[in-house]
């Protein structure tokens, strides 16, 4: 176990400084191909809705759209309607950990 | 490095440290929770140091994914820090190889927010951008070890716990609505991941579902640009 968590960090830390330092060395904002840079503004937004949809829709390890059985659901559309009004990561987490923690108590 | 260049970079960074507190205690918590000791949140801080990343992979290890798959993802993630240093790197271009190696080290998506605007409005010297970043830097690690500190003293409801990581989620997937085509790439993203790990059952699931989304994000802008014709240069 500790062994793993060592070689994900050695390893998260490599790929993050790579595409932070190599440009900087390298490259200016014109070398980069318009075709590339467009496709990798796509990439954040997908990894996000991936990690959400894949904890979002299930409950104890199936899909489930019931909300009253799987409880992130509704904190979920509070959380997007919230983050679309004030894009504060803060102030998300902390609605989004009120909603579900009301929800855990009423269930 | 004079007195007033430090002065000025640590003033330009007070925003951002601000917020590197919260988010970073509640990252120390989430990676505590997730089985990393204060130690390993400490190296992790100091080596990777992005935000994102490290909530990423706090839930990629809760769900039990592979080694491999989380680095992958980390990987993806940080594809976007290619376009941000490229585009300050013509405000650096003389300086040391140490100095690049520190400022590229530590170019969160936040320190180049600030660093950016100020190199364009010329009114900011490499060595401030530096001391700015480095503030940023040594906030997030001291705040994420304070975090990890919290979550070893205190028992924390998962499945609470959990899900601050999401809502954390939802809102970066929020800031991300740029465009249309980068809304529809979120929805074929959620589409993507249900259909494949209800199919595969496995986290790779996840990693196929972004390189595709990005794809159907991509092949939906440039069609929208076509439909505009002439009148689009952007």
């Amino acid at each position: 176990m500790l062994e793993h968590q060592v070689v994900l960090i050695a390893g998260m830390a490599v790929v993050t400084f790579i595409p932070r330092f190599f440009p900087l060395l390298l490259l200016s904002k014109k070398e980069i191909s318009p075709s590339l840079s467009r496709w990798m503004s796509f990439i954040p937004v997908s990894i996000f809705a991936a990690l959400v949809a894949s904890d979002v829709f299930f409950w104890e390890e199936s899909f489930n759209l019931n909300p009253v059985m799987n409880i992130k659901l509704l904190p979920s559309v509070l959380v997007i309607l919230l983050a679309i009004k004030t894009r504060s990561l803060l102030w998300s987490m902390i609605l989004g950990v009120s909603a579900i923690t009301l929800m855990w108590l009423i269930v | 490095m004079s007195r007033d260049t430090i002065m000025s970079g640590v003033k330009a960074s007070t925003p951002i440290m601000a917020s590197y507190i919260a988010l970073g205690i509640a990252c120390g918590i989430v990676l505590y929770d997730a089985g990393f000791t204060v130690g390993q949140i400490m190296m992790m801080s100091l080596l990777v140091y992005a935000g994102a990343a490290q909530f990423l992979a706090a839930s990629l290890v809760v769900m039990g994914a592979s080694v491999p798959s989380v680095i992958l993802m980390v990987f993806f993630l940080n594809l976007r820090h290619v376009l941000m240093s490229a585009s300050i790197s013509s405000f650096v271009k003389d300086k040391s190889l140490l100095y690049l190696g520190l400022f590229g080290h530590t170019l969160s998506d936040e320190s180049f927010g600030i660093n950016y605007s100020r190199f364009q409005n010329n009114q900011w010297h490499p060595n401030e951008a530096l001391v700015t970043s480095l503030s940023n830097y040594s906030t997030w690690i001291v705040s994420t070890i304070i975090g990890g500190v919290i979550g070893s003293q205190f028992p924390i409801n998962t499945l609470i716990m959990n899900y601050a990581l999401i809502a954390m989620f939802l809102c970066m997937m929020v800031m991300q609505f740029v465009s249309k085509a980068h809304i529809v790439a979120a929805i074929a993203s959620v589409g993507f991941t249900v259909i494949l790990t209800v199919i595969l059952q496995h986290n790779i699931a996840l990693v196929i579902a972004t390189v595709l989304a990005s794809c159907i994000g991509y092949i939906v802008e440039n069609r929208t640009d076509r439909i505009k014709g002439g009148n689009s240069h952007a």
